[in-house]
């Protein structure tokens, strides 16, 4: 592939920033015109970057990729550490005294339960800029990954957290709001699963910083239509 | 009232008639200003116009001219030309008397 064709794989990249039609469109009119590769990716990247400067003038991109991705992953990093931890003091020979096996069951839960819901309202709220979002949760991930330095615990317990809020994220984008319902369920089920940490001595901001999310979600959730008889 | 550029896009749609979609409408602006139009100041105008109901767009066939890709078509709304009539208007009044030779 020559270079021509690069910088046109380039402009298939930036395409997929815009949306279906518009995409469709653009790039028929670039091939009508019988624009140059390097004129098509300047001409696709102005349209891209008007578009994400004029998305970004709305408050949510900003509450998922600065309220809740960027400091969720940092909280659900020590969160994924603190239960790997507990793991290995239940089923650690040589510890006899660690945590209830049923404390550790609570907060792997607990685990699933913020991390998908986290990343659900960041899929629902950011959509088309949810790539920021996603750079903003990374990063710190990628930052204390290639840090990690504790000899007892591999460093992918840091990344625990990350499948189900992956999971989360790919539902948010598809579905976008959840039953009330279903809803109401992983929020309370996600608050009561929080009650055993009520009691340590530990920050108890944190549990709230990632709950959060579970309650947002019943605040936004599709309504059943009551039908009057 | 509309700005110069939202203008000269509802007039170039407007000569355009039936055919009016992207390429053509950026065709026509750089033939008769002899300014080149960016498809970003395109759709991103093309978007407020609508949004402000002086557009009405959907998409077209694909053409093999186009790599088989469909065109984004647009018709100019009677709240558009009005819009537009009334640019032309104040334009006219505010070039009365004065002479640019």
């Amino acid at each position: 592939m020559g270079v021509t064709g690069v910088v046109w794989s380039l402009v298939d990249v930036f395409s997929q920033l815009l949306e279906r039609d518009e995409r469709e469109a653009v790039r028929g009119d670039l091939a009508e015109a019988g624009e140059s590769a390097w004129q098509g990716l300047w001409e696709v990247f102005g349209l891209v970057a008007r578009r994400q400067t004029l998305l970004w003038k709305n408050w949510r991109p900003w509450l998922a990729a600065f309220g809740l991705a960027l400091p969720g992953s940092f909280l659900l990093m020590g969160f994924s550490l603190s239960v790997s931890s507990a793991y290995q003091q239940i089923f650690d020979p040589k510890i006899t005294v660690g945590p209830g096996f049923w404390l550790l069951a609570c907060n792997v839960l607990l685990l699933i339960g913020w991390a998908w819901t986290g990343g659900f309202v960041v899929g629902s709220v950011s959509r088309r800029t949810v790539w920021v979002s996603a750079a903003l949760s990374f990063a710190p991930c990628l930052f204390c990954f290639t840090r990690f330095r504790v000899e007892s615990l591999s460093r992918f317990c840091l990344l625990l957290f990350l499948l189900p809020a992956i999971w989360g994220v790919h539902r948010g984008l598809r579905i976008a709001q959840i039953r009330l319902s279903a809803a109401m369920v992983l929020a309370v089920a996600v608050t009561v699963l929080t009650i055993p940490t009520w009691s340590s001595k530990g920050p108890w901001i944190p549990n709230w910083a990632l709950s959060w999310p579970a309650w947002y979600l019943v605040t936004t959730a599709r309504r059943p239509k009551w039908r009057m008889n | 009232m509309i700005g110069e550029f939202e203008y000269l896009l509802i007039s170039a749609a407007a000569r355009l008639g039936e055919g009016a979609y992207g390429a053509a409408i950026r065709e026509e602006i750089a033939t008769t200003t002899g300014r080149k139009c960016s498809l970003g100041a395109l759709y991103t105008t093309v978007d407020r116009l609508e949004t402000k109901g002086f557009f009405k767009t959907w998409m077209g066939d694909a053409t093999p001219q186009r790599g088989g890709r469909a065109k984004r078509m647009i018709r100019v709304t009677p709240k558009g030309v009005a819009a537009a009539k009334n640019f032309y208007d104040a334009v006219t009044r505010v070039s009365r008397g004065v002479s640019w030779a």
